[in-house]
Order: C-alpha cells, then structure tokens, then sequence
C-alpha cells in the first residue's frame, strides 16, 4: 500500500524534476532587450520625452518575461524579447527625435531674442547717437553765438581802430602837408636854416643910401613874410638890422635900428600881430662879408628876420 | 511603406532592409500555411520598419538642429563682431 502510495509521489517528484530540468538557460535574445531597457530607463530622457513608447517598450519586455518564467519555447521567448528590444530602440529614437526638436524650437526662440536684442541695441544706439548730436549742435551753436558775438565786438574794435588810423593818417597828411607849406612858404621866403633858427635875409634892395624908407620894390619880401607870420601866429620873428662899415658906429648903429623898425611898422600895417615882432638894430657888426669892395658892403647892408618855432621859441643874438 | 516613404534607405538601411526581407519571408510562410512563422515575421518586421522610420525622423530632426545651431552661432558672430 505505501508502495503504491508512493509511486505517484515518486511520479510528482519526477514530472517536477522534469518541468525543472525544461526551464531554459539564459536566453541572449531577452538579455539584450534587458540590457536595452535598462539603458534607456538609465538615460532618463527616453522616459520623459517618449513616455507612450517607453511603456510600450516595458510592457513588450514584460510579455517576454512571462513567456520566459512559464517556460514558453525559446522561440516563442527569442520572438517577444526581439519585439521588445526593438521598441525599446525605436523609444529611444523617437526621444531623440523629440530632443533635436526642442532644440530646434529654443533655436529658433533664441534667433529671435537675440535678433530682438540687436534692433533693441541699435535703436539705443541709434538714440543714444542722436542724444549726442543734440548736445553737440547745442554745443556748436553756443560756441557759435559766442563766436558771433565775439566777431561783432572785433567788428567794432576794427571799427574804431580803422577810424583811429584815418584819423591819424589824417592828423599826420595834414601835418605833412603843413610841412610841406611850410617848407614851400620859407623857400619862398629864401630862408635858410642857421643855429639861430630859420633866418630870412631882406637885402640892401629895401632901402636906399643913408634911408631907413622902404622902397616900393621891396615890398615882395616883406608882403610874404607878413602873409607867414599871419598863418602862423605862434610864430614869432626878430627882425635885425645891419648896415655896411661906411660912416660912423654910432651912425649906423642908429641907422640900423630905424630901419628895422620900418620892417617891423610895415608888417604890422600888413595885419601881423605887433606881439610876434621885435626889431633891434646892430650897426656894422656881425658882417657878412669883407668892408673892402662894394659887392661885400652890399651884402652887408641888410635885414635879417629870425624866425622862431612854432613854440614861439626864438635865438638870441 | 511608412518606414521607406521617411528616407530610412538612406538612414536607417539594415533595418530598412531587414524589415523588407522579414517580409518577403512572411509572405512566403504565409503562402505555405505556416502561419505561426508568418505572424512572427510580419511581428518583427513590423518593429523593424518603426524602428527604422524613428531612427530616419531622429537623423532628420538631428540635422535641422545642428544647421540651426551653426547658423545661430553665425549669427551670434556676426552681431558681436558689429557691437562697438
């Protein structure tokens, strides 16, 4: 009895050995979807940017798992484990498909912002330039306005001094052509320049012999000097009388003295202020030529006018 | 189809290739009634022509990402070359 209850015991043991003994080996078909797996799970983005696929992937790898654990025919494992290493891989590339598309999309978003950024630094620029040229045109028309009023006021300083300079320009032709009278009125007058000053001979033509009248021939001489002394009256004039060594000192001394007072009345009947005059005689000295022959007595017989400067200054004798 | 209309001769060829001789085969088995043979091969070449047509789509996306980096970086160049 215990033998025959046995025996199906021994029947159990054996169909068990036997269903052990069918489990198969490692199968490298669903090692390599494992591994696959594992490494998509391990990556993380196939998960997060293909998750339909992903679960696709691990419910394929399940299916060839069970068929495994139950012990299906290694076909029938190597089939689903193929499909699932196959999911798995297409998962992966649709995640990667999907990053190159985020990329593509921030690309673009990036093109935009940093095209944005540039117009947007233009434009500032652009204001900043035109903020730049405002300061500066205000600058230049300052600078313009004190250049103007600087121009102005040198207009007017040329102004002046151009009217200072013809007014001496003026002041200095009408002294030269004073001067100039002046210089043609004492050549005129045949004065010459001495240490006493200008002196103007009146030859012995004036008077005749032992006279002190004038001679109506010699009143030229003496008319010129009287228009002279007129046009210049701060002009003064000495007028000197001098008489050749014939006769007496005392004589001539007199002689001399009349007649350069007859000079002096006729200048002043001519309209000369009488304070201009001043008349002295000085007889036969200060000769200007020898006694001897009648052509010297000739040239010293004569009257001599000195001529003072326009300060009235005069030389003395 | 789906997976030779996306270009995959070009990018993905063995899988392309292996999808089109997996079913050539089904179509075979198909024909001589071993229809367990023929589901397993019209399965596997069903996954091989996804496959196939995910990895062209990925290579595509690939590209047009790489093209817009280097013309981003041209453009990047470009505008720091023209700051003041």
């Amino acid at each position: 009895m215990t033998t025959m209850r046995k025996f199906p015991l021994i029947l159990l043991a054996a169909a068990a050995l036997a269903a052990c003994s069918s489990v198969p080996a490692d199968n490298a078909q669903l090692d390599h979807a494992r591994s696959a797996y594992a490494a998509a799970q391990g990556d993380g983005r196939t998960a997060t940017l293909a998750p339909v696929e992903f679960r696709q992937s691990a419910a394929a790898l399940a299916l060839a798992e069970a068929a495994y654990a139950r012990g299906d025919g290694a076909a029938r494992v190597d089939q689903l484990a193929y499909l699932a290493g196959q999911r798995v891989a297409t998962a992966q590339q649709i995640a990667l498909r999907k990053d190159a598309e985020a990329r593509i999309a921030q690309a673009g978003a990036a093109r935009d912002a940093m095209r944005l950024a540039a117009r947007t630094r233009e434009a500032d620029d652009a204001t900043a330039a035109a903020h730049e040229a405002q300061d500066d045109a205000a600058h230049a028309q300052r600078q313009s306005e004190s250049a103007q009023r600087q121009a102005v006021a040198a207009q007017r300083d040329a102004q002046a001094s151009q009217q200072l300079a013809q007014a001496s320009q003026q002041q200095a032709g009408d002294a030269e052509q004073r001067n100039r009278m002046l210089e043609s009125q004492l050549r005129d007058l045949n004065a010459k320049q001495t240490e006493r000053g200008m002196v103007v001979t009146i030859g012995d033509l004036l008077f005749d012999t032992d006279r002190a009248q004038l001679k109506p021939g010699g009143r030229q001489p003496i008319e010129r000097l009287g228009a002279f002394l007129q046009q210049y009256p701060r002009r003064k004039a000495r007028i000197e009388g001098y008489t050749d060594s014939t006769g007496s000192a005392s004589h001539n001394l007199a002689l001399s003295g009349r007649r350069a007072d007859a000079v002096r009345a006729a200048l002043v009947d001519l309209g000369v202020n009488p304070v201009q005059l001043s008349a002295q005689g000085y007889g036969e000295s200060n000769p200007v030529a020898g006694n001897e022959s009648s052509g010297g007595r000739q040239m010293n017989r004569r009257v001599e006018v000195v001529l003072s400067n326009d300060e009235g200054d005069i030389g003395k004798r | 189809a789906h997976a030779a209309s996306a270009g995959s001769a070009e990018a993905a060829p063995a899988d392309l290739a292996s999808a089109r001789d997996k079913l050539g085969r089904a179509e075979v088995a198909l024909a001589a009634h071993d229809n367990d043979t023929a589901l397993a091969l019209a399965q596997q070449s069903q996954a091989d022509a996804q496959l196939a047509a995910a990895k062209t789509e990925a290579m595509r996306a690939q590209r047009s990402a790489q093209a817009l980096d280097a013309s981003a970086r041209a453009l990047r160049e470009e505008m720091a070359r023209k700051a003041p």
